[in-house]
């Protein structure tokens, strides 16, 4: 029985699909970043790198620690559920450094949401602002505590 | 072949096993610390996403349109100025259905100017003739079975184990082919960088045990933020589900989304 060769055009063949597939290997090897894969099939380092952003708004919470009475006062009255930053605009210089101050804001910050709009929730309080009154709403209204009059 | 079996041997075997598998976390421990060395980023620390599941419930019935949300996000997020968004509040108005059209209701005219940034403008619609009125506060609806994810080509976009959508800006090679997938319309091609955009639920804010911020300046908490698996002590979201009975857009599109409503009309879509 004649031993069987290999065609050496086979052989050759054989040799550059190994060599293509081997190289694509390594290729992927150094291509996919370190963290591809970690959580699913995607970079895994994207998730700390979303978080890396510093934070614009402060929160409720940074202002409670040197504002403490005036956000009881607030918990104890209408706008309770009010963000400070809602009125008194991005504060985190602020809390980061408090003789920075925060924007003061003026009434038409409470005409934002209290101004009458048929869209608006009909539990809500709402005023047509021209039949209303025409000075500054602080004359009547305490914005920390607004059921009651200064 | 005779295999020889004595006490030395069984003993040495099972010390060895035994040593491996005590070996397997101290190594797992050791490659962890390795890699935390090389890859830090100066992210927040102790956060783990696989510990957590966020979901964002929204009362329709409580927004009072004042745009507030939208600014923030605006804020927070550095959005491009422009038409872009990443939440935005829509108004819906219901028109009384004509006299004698046979119809329980009119036509519906749906604006979000500026994104409702800016608040919203005089309706339209004299007040008399509108049947309903309402805000309805959009984002990125936290899909379970994102159709945004499955159709990037480049794994750029993901779910990640907590529950946020999120994109990979290195990654992201702006094809758009997840813009035209989101059927919430949340996604958009921004001008600055090129790429895809979208809520990202203020990963930044979550991860150091903030709330995102269009939740946090909600002046009437229309918006609540929330993770199922770390419910704290007389949870809101609990609240929100026994108070209310919950909807989610599009539902019929299978996309199980985690952003629930309370209080949607059959028009909003």
């Amino acid at each position: 029985m004649r031993r069987f060769q290999m065609p050496p055009q086979i052989l050759r063949l054989v040799l550059l699909t190994l060599a293509i597939v081997g190289s694509y290997m390594v290729a992927r090897v150094f291509l996919t970043p370190a963290t591809f894969g970690q959580y699913g099939w995607y970079r895994g380092a994207a998730l700390e790198e979303l978080a890396a952003r510093t934070p614009v708004y402060a929160g409720k919470k940074a202002c409670d620690e040197c504002h403490s009475d005036i956000l009881h006062k607030l918990a104890g009255d209408a706008h309770k559920t009010l963000s400070c930053e809602a009125c008194h605009g991005v504060s985190r210089t602020h809390a980061d450094d408090p003789d920075i101050l925060p924007v003061k804001l003026t009434g038409s910050h409470c005409i934002r949401c209290h101004e009458a709009n048929p869209s608006r929730p009909a539990w809500f309080k709402q005023i047509v602002v021209k039949d209303h009154y025409s000075g500054k709403c602080t004359e009547c209204h305490i914005p920390h505590q607004p059921t009651q009059s200064p | 072949m005779k295999t020889q079996f004595n006490r030395r041997g069984a003993l040495a075997r099972l010390g060895g096993i035994l040593a491996g598998v005590l070996a397997l976390p101290v190594a797992r421990t050791a490659k962890a610390a390795v890699q935390r060395v090389f890859v830090s980023s100066g992210a927040a620390r102790g956060y783990d996403p696989s510990k957590h599941k966020w979901l964002m419930c929204i009362d329709v019935n409580k927004c009072i349109g004042c745009g507030l949300c939208a600014e923030a996000c605006k804020k927070e997020n550095g959005v491009p100025e422009g038409p872009y968004f990443r939440t935005w509040i829509e108004r819906y108005i219901i028109q009384k259905p004509k006299p004698g059209s046979g119809q329980t209701r009119g036509e519906t005219l749906v604006d979000s100017p500026d994104g409702g940034m800016h608040g919203f403008p005089e309706s339209p619609v004299p007040r008399d003739q509108i049947e309903h009125s309402f805000f309805v506060p959009k984002l990125c609806n936290l899909c379970e079975h994102s159709p945004c994810v499955q159709v990037c080509p480049v794994g750029a976009t993901f779910d990640a184990p907590d529950g946020a959508v999120l994109i990979d800006p290195k990654y992201c090679i702006g094809c758009g082919f997840c813009i035209q997938a989101c059927p919430y319309g949340c996604r958009f091609l921004s001008p600055v960088t090129k790429t895809a955009e979208k809520c990202t639920l203020c990963y930044h804010r979550i991860t150091r045990g903030l709330k995102p911020a269009c939740a946090e300046i909600c002046p009437t908490q229309a918006r609540i933020f929330g993770d199922l698996l770390n419910p704290v002590p007389d949870d809101p979201i609990q609240k929100f589900y026994e108070q209310n009975r919950v909807q989610v857009l599009k539902p019929y599109l299978g996309t199980a989304p985690r952003v629930l409503y309370a209080g949607l009309d059959k028009e909003v879509r």
